[in-house]
């Protein structure tokens, strides 16, 4: 069996428990934050039958394992509920908002793995420069500033002072976008609408650099110092003893081996961007799945809660399992290690 | 700034123009505003701000309060009378609702079971009534269990929905009436409102097209189509209001953004006499179960500043001082002139007949996570109360947690800070549920006050016949709760709004104009657009 099918099944079997544990956790978890969920519900004036009986109704007289027991049956049978913040089925509530934050992420990444990549190779191949200063205090002020203050600067600089991008939302309203993927990149080119796309991908500008700057001055510096240790290598002085032009050396010899560890690192940032995503969402009026995720939370939205975590769990696993077999492709080490297990 | 510089900021100016231009192509007017998320569009569930907006355009309701005084003028019905225990509505014969079903009785008598069963939102308004029947294509009965002044304000929280159209799209659910319709009408309109719904997204925004039918009046230059907005942080509604894309923010905006917009040239929008804001006090914990600490805290407040500690220009704050109980304008409050003012001598007379020793007292002042303003109302009671030598903590509590604690009395903090509404514009929905003793702890009563007197007064004002014996009840109550100070009655609350100079809102801006009741206001087929 090839090597990438082995860490592949290896890491969807330990995903699968992963996400079996944060299902218990968090439907306890959900259940233990005060507050009734169905007077929040029914609002503060509801009257006392109506909230027995939507208590009755959720399950929530019966004992958690109980509940637990109806939500998983429901669960197999691609039930997740209704919400009780929209009033929606929760499947269609993360149909409708995961694809906006995936979208902003995805892009977010990409900035992040094309900016901060080549800024760190650069800031290594001219060690102790002028612009490895440069690069190194960018990358210093993109990893201490949080992603809502550098949201809050971008938008003041770049709408409000120099009016160039959109403040809010995905697109401008009077663009109407059939939904397919949900994607507006996508469901734009797919209808043949290539305005709406420039005008899809211009509001996404300013809300995934406010995402991935701190992701980029992180990359920057591990790379940076990932390669700067790879200089120090042996073989790097025998590339260079055999005459090996600078710039092969740099991309051949010590770039490609320094992006093992930077793989990992930029894999869980990208995770840590779907949690971070909330107060960018929240600042740029962003119809996603984390600002709907903290709003579930503060209404105790029970099903809702469980629902975007355990979407928000999944996403991070896939993540971390493209980012083991990239890494797996980078480096033969894994390769052989696993194979020979 | 060299010349890369010039040619990237050129070029970027140019695209920005490009997606833009989208924009300037449509000639239709387009009002936007936002709320706090979310907007629920079943009226039968609509509780709050957003809700309300919703709610009073995409539906009408039998009366409607009157604009600029007290009292209700008939809107979906022609007429009324009644006789204390029954009112009897002769409906419209010229209304349709937006679906082209005529508008008859048995649409109200659905609208009101429904509002019943499902027992969400203001359902408990209708609490007292026996059946509702009717008794022709345009004629409908109310039959109350016992006198309910207040039923007729209560109307204007039962909008009318088109039950041909509602029936046909029942979901699923047990019984004959099944879901009632709500998943249709969580997405969907089904009044014969000025407004119908083009889309909802619970989290973004709904859009609202307006009716090219509408039965009752319309401004010609009402905006075509509306945009609610949810959930807006203030400095994106800031810089949208500044760059002229976004005409009216909510009120929950903070006033020192509201200031630099008006400085700006924005103007503001106003809505009172429907609520206060209150600082509650535990009457059944020591020390607050002895009136006279209760009087001494309450004459110790600095009412004055918590005024200006809300003001958003020199002339508009988000409240006025408050004169007792009751909001200036409703039955039963006491003059504009009379109000209430920081009586550190009087204070201390009545410290020193209460029965507790103020060295050893400890008073938690709780203030709601979500409303960080009222954080600075607690650091004024905290320095207020050091001033008589009272010790006092701070308590910060989610809204939830803070919802169960108030179900019970000892579990209560000594002192609760609120903004209540009367939700029909009524005294009665203000007070009863706040003072009345058969109320079980809820949100609205930390209190847990237990006094014969302030139950009479609040059943008289229920049962009065006319306004005079209501406004005579009412000015007793007040007077009471004055006495026994179970409540620093802290402001009269007003809504404050931020609002573009593009629009007009007669109802936000001319009190004679005004319709006295949350959200009313917001009827977007009263406004023009000067666009």
């Amino acid at each position: 069996m090839p090597t990438s099918f082995i860490i592949l099944f290896k890491r969807l079997f330990t995903s699968f428990i992963v996400l079996i544990g944060v299902s218990m956790l968090i439907f306890t978890i959900a259940r233990i934050i005060p507050g009734d969920p169905a007077r929040i519900a029914l609002g503060p004036n509801a009257t006392l039958e109506a909230v027995a009986n939507l208590r009755a109704n959720l399950h929530l007289d019966e004992s958690i394992i109980v509940q637990y027991g109806y939500f998983i049956w429901n669960l197999l049978h691609g039930d997740l509920g209704i919400s009780l913040y929209t009033n929606r089925p929760v499947l269609l509530d993360i149909g409708q908002f995961l694809p906006a934050t995936l979208e902003l992420v995805f892009v977010a990444g990409f900035i992040m793995v094309a900016i901060g990549l080549p800024l760190g190779a650069i800031a290594a191949r001219y060690r102790g420069k002028f612009i490895d200063h440069v690069i190194r205090i960018l990358s210093l002020l993109g990893v201490s500033a949080p992603s809502f203050v550098w949201a809050v600067i971008l938008m003041l600089m770049f709408a409000f002072y120099l009016p160039i991008f959109p403040i809010a939302g995905r697109i401008t309203d009077s663009y109407t976008i059939q939904a397919v993927t949900g994607f507006l990149l996508l469901d734009t080119l797919i209808a043949g609408e290539y305005r709406a796309f420039g005008d899809a991908f211009w509001h996404l500008i300013l809300p995934a650099f406010a995402l991935a700057l701190s992701g980029i001055g992180q990359a920057a510096r591990l790379t940076r110092a990932n390669m700067i240790e790879t200089y120090d290598k042996p073989y790097i002085e025998m590339a260079q003893s055999y005459g090996f032009s600078e710039k092969r050396i740099a991309s051949k010899f010590a770039f490609k081996p320094s992006l093992i560890p930077s793989m990992t690192i930029i894999g869980l940032d990208f995770a840590a961007m779907l949690g971070n995503a909330f107060l960018v969402e929240a600042v740029f009026a962003w119809p996603g799945l984390s600002r709907y995720g903290v709003a579930v939370i503060l209404r105790k939205d029970l099903n809702a809660i469980v629902g975007t975590v355990l979407v928000i769990s999944a996403t991070f696993l896939i993540v971390n399992i493209i980012v083991d077999l990239l890494i797996a492709f980078i480096n033969p080490r894994i390769r052989f290690s696993t194979r020979r297990s | 700034m060299n010349k890369l510089s010039k040619l990237i900021i050129a070029g970027l100016m140019t695209a920005s123009s490009l997606t833009m231009g989208a924009l300037s192509v449509n000639a239709e007017t387009v009002l936007r505003l936002d709320e706090v998320a979310v907007g629920e569009l079943d009226p039968a569930k609509a509780s709050d701000y957003a809700d309300s907006i919703l709610m009073f355009n995409m539906y009408d309701t039998l009366i409607l309060p009157k604009q600029g005084g007290p009292g209700h003028v008939a809107h979906l019905a022609s007429s009324w009378e009644t006789d204390g225990a029954s009112y009897t509505f002769t409906l419209r014969d010229d209304v349709k609702f937006q679906s082209g079903n005529a508008f008859t009785a048995e649409d109200v008598v659905f609208s009101f079971e429904r509002t019943k069963a499902l027992g969400a939102g203001l359902s408990y308004l209708f609490g007292d009534i026996e059946s509702v029947v009717a008794i022709d294509a345009n004629t409908v009965k109310f039959t109350l269990a016992r006198a309910y002044a207040p039923f007729v304000a209560s109307l204007v929280r039962l909008p009318i929905l088109d039950k041909k159209l509602v029936m046909a799209n029942l979901g699923d659910g047990e019984g004959e009436m099944k879901d009632w319709g709500q998943a249709f009408l969580s997405g969907n309109s089904a009044g014969t409102g000025a407004y119908s719904v083009v889309s909802h997204n619970p989290q973004e925004e709904t859009v609202m097209a307006k009716s090219s039918s509408y039965f009752a009046a319309m401004n010609a230059a009402a905006p075509d189509t509306v945009r609610l907005r949810y959930g807006l942080e203030a400095a994106t509604v800031r810089t949208l209001i500044a760059q002229g894309q976004h005409d009216i923010s909510s009120q929950w905006l903070p006033p020192e953004v509201m200031k630099a917009l008006v400085n700006d040239g924005a103007q503001l929008f106003k809505e009172a006499g429907t609520g206060a804001f209150y600082f509650k006090m535990n009457t059944t914990k020591a020390p607050l179960d002895d009136v006279n600490c209760r009087l001494a805290l309450a004459n110790a407040f600095d009412y004055e500043t918590a005024v200006k500690m809300i003001a958003v220009t020199d002339d508009v704050a988000q409240g006025s001082a408050a004169t007792g109980a009751i909001p200036v304008g409703m039955f039963g409050a006491n003059p504009a002139s009379n109000t209430s003012s920081q009586n550190m001598e009087a204070a201390k007379q009545y410290l020193a007949d209460c029965k507790y020793d103020a060295a050893e007292m400890d008073i938690e002042i709780s203030w709601i996570a979500e409303v960080p303003l009222e954080e600075r109302f607690a650091l004024l009671m905290q320095s207020n109360f050091t001033q008589l030598g009272i010790a006092s903590h701070i308590k910060k509590l989610p809204w939830a947690l803070f919802a169960e604690q108030v179900s019970k009395a000892e579990n209560t903090p000594h002192i609760s800070q609120l903004f209540v509404n009367a939700v029909t514009g009524d005294p009665d929905t203000l007070l009863y549920g706040m003072y009345h003793s058969s109320v079980p702890g809820t949100w609205q009563s930390p209190e847990h006050l237990n006094d014969a007197e302030v139950d009479k007064w609040l059943e008289a004002g229920r049962a009065g016949t006319n306004d005079a014996e209501r406004e005579a009840a009412y000015s007793a109550l007040n007077k009471r709760l004055l006495a026994i100070a179970p409540t620093i009655y802290g402001f009269d609350r007003q809504s404050v709004f931020v609002a573009s100079s593009r629009v007009s809102a007669p109802a936000l801006t001319d009190p004679s104009k005004a319709f006295g009741l949350d959200g009313m206001g917001f009827s977007f087929r009263l406004m023009e657009m000067s666009e």
